[in-house]
This record gives structure tokens, C-alpha cells and sequence, in this order.
């Protein structure tokens, strides 16, 4: 049987439960625009029933609990994909500086200095004996000669600067996941001691995705605070407590920044996402095959004007020498190091026959142009296809990102019709609970009313 | 019960107007420059075949240069070789002249040296330089080619070579641009030089002047054949000229279909693009401003 104190009892628990409620909304509420947070719901439960002389009486409400609404899988799949759009938007931003070197529709490029070049070798062929026009293929031999090693040194140069961001993505990532490794501890022991740890995953979810953005990460979430990071390919970053730190080292060789994992592993090569992975990616892969595309035309035009050049007569009538500087051995740094030999115009060798108006060998300098030299390809060719990849890179990498881009944008719609606030639906809440909260205060109001009316009657019978 | 949706609508509307104002951008820079293609990323394949498109319109150029600084060394041999066709044809009437039996020996030496003035012409001729190179030497070019020598048979000496030289006059074709001054002043089927002189001796003599005359006559007719090939030459210039000016239009069309932008297409795309924009911010002013069941609760 019921009494009045155990109506007032459950009229107080009511006013506590939507209390809670009410909270939770105003918390939901106050983090509206708080990037990570995750909607908080609480549960009402029945209270358990008390039995009474064989009857079972209803004992108020509790709060079961209060609990965070958020999809794991559609997290993850979201950290999958920021790794992705932070490795291309990494490797565009330097892609971009490098297509711009080599922008021929704007007239910025190679092809006009070594057409000119060419050019000013047709001009000679008319009036060989010319000193003017021998100067004339020597100044553009020249301006060819300082495009090449130009542009292969801004090539450098933006390598370098890729390279000088890998130190600070490192400590980045170090400082993350250090972070996440302390959160963990914290999530595990707040749920050890049933506290709601919502707040913390929620810090937790969002360093996870900073992380994504900047390299790939693999998740494995064994509950309770255990969340397990590795690299893609298994080097370890966080497990559970313990974070394990990445270090970066120059090789003593080329002077890049390599990253080194526990153990002193080398990683450099097998970091495929985030911006460290898209920046490695442009440093160590697009960057250096331009260079060496670059490589391959600058010591092809060198030794084939030397041999050409060898092969002919002067204007004094002695045999040629080296055109250009010989090429490095193997052609690597060739086009940095490209420059012309000769600085008397006369020792340009246009004569096969030996006399001063024979011009058979500038044809035969001429047809360079036109033979396979550089790997099949003739050197403009080769230069043109060295345009398409640069361009081709670009363009293929925006697509991607664009790719990614739609993709995050429509995981971010769906964690947030799970996860997000909505005004609306805390307004309704809060007047929901606020009504709730009002009755029981009045039904509490009511029963006091009647416990005093209890208490006078007994007092109205002395 | 209804799906739940996104109550966080602004990162969607962000990003739609941020994707109508790169297609204003877009468009605005080909309007700007002119060209579809203003990154290489823009269309790769366009840009790589501009790479080979400008090459050979600069090349075109070059050839088109050539074949000026040619024309004026062909015209320049075509018209001593006129000349030299002149001084033949009063040799010949001069030797006509002398052959008249009538001639007392004093008028015909005064006709031999007629002659001889003309035997220096010849010679001057034959030396014609153009910007500072001999055209008659081969490829001797900085030779004085002919010099008098009066041990020899013909009264000069040569001192260039019979070889030629060629010029490149378009992609894959070239020419040849000289004769060898031998091979038109003293040649063997008609030598100018040897006939002047032995036209000389023969007037100064008195004897063989029949003869001699026969010979001036064969190396006038050398020496009209030799000069088919400066006319030849000049005409496949004018021919490669031509061609060169057609390809540089087709060449320039052929640029303009890779990386031109339509402008009419440009335009109507521009001001869709504007319309876009137009209509994200609008949507967004008016989905911002929305208000929420909050307005509407009365405490």
C-alpha cells in the first residue's frame, strides 16, 4: 500500500530525473556548435517496483542513463577518407607550384628556349661563316642552358620546403597521439567506475580525425578506452595507454627528412595518407621523376651536340670539341648542371668539309631535334610528355580530392543526423521535460498540501 | 517515424556557395585570358600537344626567316650572273666584230682590249660577295674565289671548292643554295675565263679568231644553263614561302582549338555560373534566417 511520503519520494525522484533531463538538454544546447560533440539522450526507466502485501506498487522514475549518440563505423570511415583528402590536398599544393614551371599555354616552359636554341642554329645554317650568328647560337645555347638549370634548381626548391614541413607533421603527430594515448587511460578509467565517458570519446574521436589528416591511421577499438592506432602498414601509435612516438632524421645523403617508427624503422616510404603521406609522396615520388624527366633531356641534348659537334670543323678549320659541358655520368644532375662549353663563337664546328661556308654539319646538329634521343623520344617530345605528366598529376589528384571532398561531406551529414544538436528537437525536449518537471513539483506541492491537512487533523483531535 | 537528418546545415550550404563561386572564377579567368587552358591541369593532353603546336609555328617562323636572308643571297648571284650573260653576249658581238677580215691589226687589238675590260668585269663579277661572303667560292666562303694569274690557261685562278651548301626550308625539306663558282665560270664544257682569254690572244694574234668566237659562244650557253638554277631556286623560295604562311595559319588555328576558349560558350557559361551563385546565397540568406521551434515556445 502506498503512503504519502513514499508519493512525495517518488514525486522528488521525478523532479530529479527531469532535472537530469533538462541538464542534458541544456548541455546539448550550450555544445551546438562544438566541433566532435556528440548528442547526449537520457534514458527514463521505471524505478523497481515495491511488493506489498502481495501487490506490486510502481516506485517513480530513474535515469537509467545518459548516453552519447554516435556511429563508429561512419567515424571511421570519415577519418578513412580525411586521410585521403589530406594526402591530396598536401601533394596538390606543391603539385600546383610545380605545373606552374612549366605552364606553356602562358608562355612559361622550356620549349621556347630550346626551340630558340634550334632556331638560332637555323639562322647559322645560311651564312655559317657569320660571327654574329655564331654568337647569336651561343647566347641561345646559353639562355637554354640557364632555363634548364633554373627550373631544375625551383624544382629543388620546392622540394625542400615539402621537405621542411615533414618535421613538423611529426611532432604533430607525436603530439596527438601522446594526447590520445592519455584519453584512452581516462575513458577507461571513467567506464570502470560506470561514469559517462561521452565527453572524453568525443575528444578523443575528434584528435583521431586531426591524426587522419595527417597520416593513415588504422583504428581498433577494443572498448573501454582501448583504442589501438597503427599505421596502414602496422607500425605502431597508440595502444591503449602507451603512445609510441615518430621520429624524423635527415638522411645524410640526400639532406630529406626520413621518419622512423618504434624500433627505428624506417617508414618514410610506406606512409600513404594525410598530409606527411601526400607531401612524402610529391618530395619523394612526382618531384624527383620531373627531375629526372628533366635529367634525361638536359645530358640527351648535351651529348649529342658534343658527339655533333666533334664531328665537325671549326671556323679556323680544326675539329670541334665539347659543345656543352659533359653531362654528369648517368645524366642525374644534368640539367642543373647544364652549361655551354664553348665561349669563342668560331669553335662552333658548322663545317663537315673544313672550309668556313660549309654548314653539313650544323644540319647534321639540326636533326637532333628530330632523332629519339631522349628514351625513344625526340627532346621536345620528351619535354611535352613532361608537361602532360606534370599537368596530368594535378589533374588527376583534384579529381580524387574532389572525390573525397563529396565523400566527407556526406559521412559529415550522416554523423550528424546521428550525432548532431538539433534546436529544434532540444526545444521540444526542454518543454517536454519543463512540463514534466512542473507536474511533479505540483504533485509534490499537492502532497504536502495533504500531508499538512493530515497533521492538523491530528492536531485538531487534542 | 522519420529519418533524422543533419540539424548542421551550414558546412553544406558553405560549400555550395564556395563550388558556385569557383565556376564565377572559373569562367571569369577564360574570359580574362582568352584560354580555356590556363593550367596545365586545366586539360594535360591539350597542353602537352601546344608544347609541339608552338615549336613548330616558332620553327615556321625561323624557316619563313631563312628564306628571306635566301632570297637576298639568290637574288644577289642571279643578278651578277645577269650581268655576267650581259658582258657574254658583248664578247660575242665584240669577237664578231673582230673576225671581220677588214680589221687592220691595230683595230684589232683595240678590240682585244675591249675584250680585256670585259675579262676584268668577269672577274669582279665572278668575286660578288654578299654580307661579306663570296657566293661564287663553294663553300670557301671568306676566299677570294677568282684571282687573275697569267700562268694559267684561263687568266685566273680559282681558289674556291666545288661543294654546295643546303638550307632547311620547311619541316623535313631543304635546299640547295649554291653552284660552285667553277663549276660556272670555268667549266669544262664552257669556260668563261679560258674563252675571254683565248678570244684575247686570238685578236691580238690575228689568228684562230673563228675558233675562239665558238668558244665564247658554248660558254655563253654554259653559263645560261648555270643560271636556270638561281631562277629554279628562287622560284622554290617563293613556293616555300607561301606554303610556310599557310601552315602558320593552319598551325595557329590548330593552337587556338587546344587551349582558345569559345567566347560565346564562355559567356553563356559565366552567366549561369552567376545565376549559381545567385541562387546559393539566396538559399542560404533565406535557410540561415529560419527560425527555430524556440521562437515560437512562449515561457
Amino acid at each position: 500500500m502506498g503512503t504519502l511520503s513514499s508519493a512525495l519520494n517518488i514525486a522528488v525522484q521525478s523532479m530529479l530525473a527531469e532535472q537530469t533531463a533538462l541538464d542534458t538538454t541544456s548541455n546539448n544546447i550550450a555544445n551546438a556548435n562544438t566541433p566532435g560533440y556528440s548528442r547526449q539522450t537520457v534514458s527514463f526507466t521505471e524505478a523497481p517496483p515495491i511488493e506489498y502485501g502481495g501487490q506490486l506498487y510502481g516506485n517513480g522514475v530513474q535515469i537509467s542513463q545518459i548516453a552519447s549518440q554516435r556511429n563508429t563505423v561512419l567515424q571511421m570511415r570519415l577519418d578513412q577518407e580525411t586521410q585521403q583528402q589530406g594526402s591530396y590536398n598536401s601533394f596538390l599544393s606543391t603539385m600546383q607550384q610545380v605545373q606552374t614551371l612549366f605552364n606553356e599555354t602562358s608562355g612559361t616552359g622550356l620549349q621556347s628556349s630550346i626551340t630558340a636554341f634550334f632556331n638560332s642554329l637555323q639562322q647559322l645554317s645560311t651564312d655559317p661563316s657569320n660571327v654574329n650568328l655564331r654568337q647569336a647560337v651561343l647566347t641561345s645555347a646559353q639562355s637554354m642552358a640557364q632555363n634548364f638549370s633554373g627550373t631544375s634548381a625551383s624544382l629543388t626548391s620546392i622540394q625542400k620546403s615539402v621537405d621542411s614541413t615533414v618535421v613538423q607533421s611529426v611532432s604533430q603527430i607525436d603530439s596527438l597521439t601522446s594526447q590520445i594515448a592519455h584519453l584512452n587511460g581516462q575513458i577507461s578509467g571513467a567506464e570502470s567506475i560506470g561514469q559517462n565517458a561521452g565527453s572524453l570519446i568525443d575528444q578523443r574521436t575528434q584528435l583521431v580525425n586531426q591524426l587522419s589528416g595527417l597520416i593513415d591511421v588504422s583504428e581498433i577499438d577494443g572498448g573501454n578506452g582501448n583504442l589501438t592506432l597503427t599505421t596502414t602498414s602496422g607500425s605502431p601509435l597508440v595502444v591503449g595507454k602507451n603512445s609510441y612516438q615518430l621520429t624524423a632524421q635527415a638522411d645524410p645523403t640526400t639532406g630529406f627528412e626520413h621518419v622512423y617508427s618504434l624500433g627505428n624503422n624506417d617508414i618514410t616510404s610506406s606512409i600513404s595518407g594525410g598530409s606527411l603521406g601526400g607531401a612524402l609522396q610529391a618530395r619523394d615520388v612526382a618531384i624527383p621523376s620531373v627531375l629526372s624527366q628533366l635529367d634525361a633531356i638536359a645530358s640527351n641534348l648535351e651529348s649529342s651536340f658534343n658527339s655533333a659537334n666533334q664531328a665537325g670543323f671549326d671556323l679556323n678549320g680544326n675539329p670541334g670539341g665539347n659543345f656543352f659541358v659533359n653531362p654528369p655520368a648517368g645524366g642525374t644532375g644534368a640539367a642543373a648542371a647544364m652549361s655551354v662549353a664553348i665561349t669563342d663563337p668560331s669553335r662552333i664546328a658548322a663545317s663537315l668539309d673544313g672550309s668556313t661556308g660549309d654548314n653539313a654539319n650544323i644540319t647534321a646538329m639540326l636533326n637532333i631535334q628530330n632523332q629519339p634521343i631522349v628514351g625513344g623520344q625526340t627532346p621536345l617530345g620528351a619535354y611535352s610528355n613532361l608537361v602532360f605528366k606534370a599537368g596530368n598529376d594535378v589533374s588527376s589528384a583534384q579529381s580524387e580530392q574532389q572525390g573525397a571532398a563529396a565523400t566527407i561531406q556526406q559521412l559529415q551529414d550522416q554523423i550528424g543526423s546521428v550525432s548532431g544538436v538539433s534546436i529544434n528537437e532540444e526545444s521540444a525536449n526542454l518543454v517536454q521535460y519543463e512540463q514534466a518537471y512542473q507536474a511533479a513539483a505540483q504533485v509534490a506541492s499537492v502532497i504536502a498540501t495533504l500531508t499538512a491537512t493530515t497533521i492538523n487533523m491530528v492536531n485538531g483531535a487534542h | 517515424m522519420i529519418n533524422r537528418i543533419n540539424p548542421n546545415v551550414v558546412p553544406d550550404l558553405v560549400a555550395a556557395i564556395e563550388q558556385a563561386q569557383q565556376n564565377v572564377q572559373n569562367t571569369t579567368q577564360q574570359m580574362a585570358t582568352g584560354r580555356s587552358v590556363n593550367n596545365l591541369s586545366d586539360n594535360p593532353a591539350a597542353a602537352a600537344a601546344y608544347v609541339n603546336t608552338s615549336a613548330l609555328l616558332s620553327q615556321n617562323d625561323q624557316f619563313q626567316t631563312n628564306l628571306t636572308d635566301l632570297q637576298g643571297k639568290l637574288q644577289a648571284a642571279d643578278s651578277a650572273l645577269n650581268n655576267a650573260v650581259q658582258l657574254m653576249t658583248t664578247a660575242i658581238s665584240v669577237g664578231t666584230e673582230g673576225a671581220n677580215g677588214t680589221l687592220s691589226a691595230a683595230d684589232r687589238q683595240a678590240v682585244a682590249q675591249q675584250v680585256q675590260g670585259l675579262q676584268q668585269q668577269m672577274l669582279a663579277l665572278a668575286n660578288t660577295s654578299y654580307e661579306g661572303t663570296y657566293i661564287f667560292a663553294g663553300t670557301n666562303v671568306t676566299t677570294q674565289p677568282f684571282l687573275a694569274d697569267s700562268t694559267s690557261a684561263s687568266g685566273v685562278q680559282y681558289n674556291g671548292n666545288s661543294n654546295t651548301t643546303s638550307v632547311q626550308i620547311s619541316e623535313g625539306q631543304s635546299m640547295q643554295t649554291n653552284v660552285g663558282g667553277n663549276q660556272i665560270f670555268t667549266n669544262g664544257s664552257g669556260n668563261i675565263f679560258q674563252a675571254l682569254n683565248d678570244l684575247v690572244t686570238a685578236l691580238n694574234s690575228g689568228a684562230g679568231i673563228d675558233a675562239a668566237n665558238s668558244e665564247v659562244q658554248r660558254a655563253f650557253s654554259q653559263l645560261t644553263t648555270q643560271r636556270v638554277f638561281y631562277g629554279n631556286a628562287l622560284n622554290q623560295v617563293q613556293t616555300s614561302q607561301s606554303f610556310l604562311s599557310q601552315e602558320q595559319v593552319n598551325l595557329n588555328a590548330q593552337q587556338t582549338q587546344l587551349v582558345g576558349a569559345d567566347m560565346t560558350q564562355v559567356i553563356a557559361e559565366q552567366s549561369q555560373a552567376q545565376l549559381g551563385e545567385q541562387a546559393a546565397l539566396s538559399a542560404t540568406g533565406q535557410i540561415l534566417s529560419l527560425p527555430t521551434l524556440l521562437s515560437y515556445i512562449k515561457s
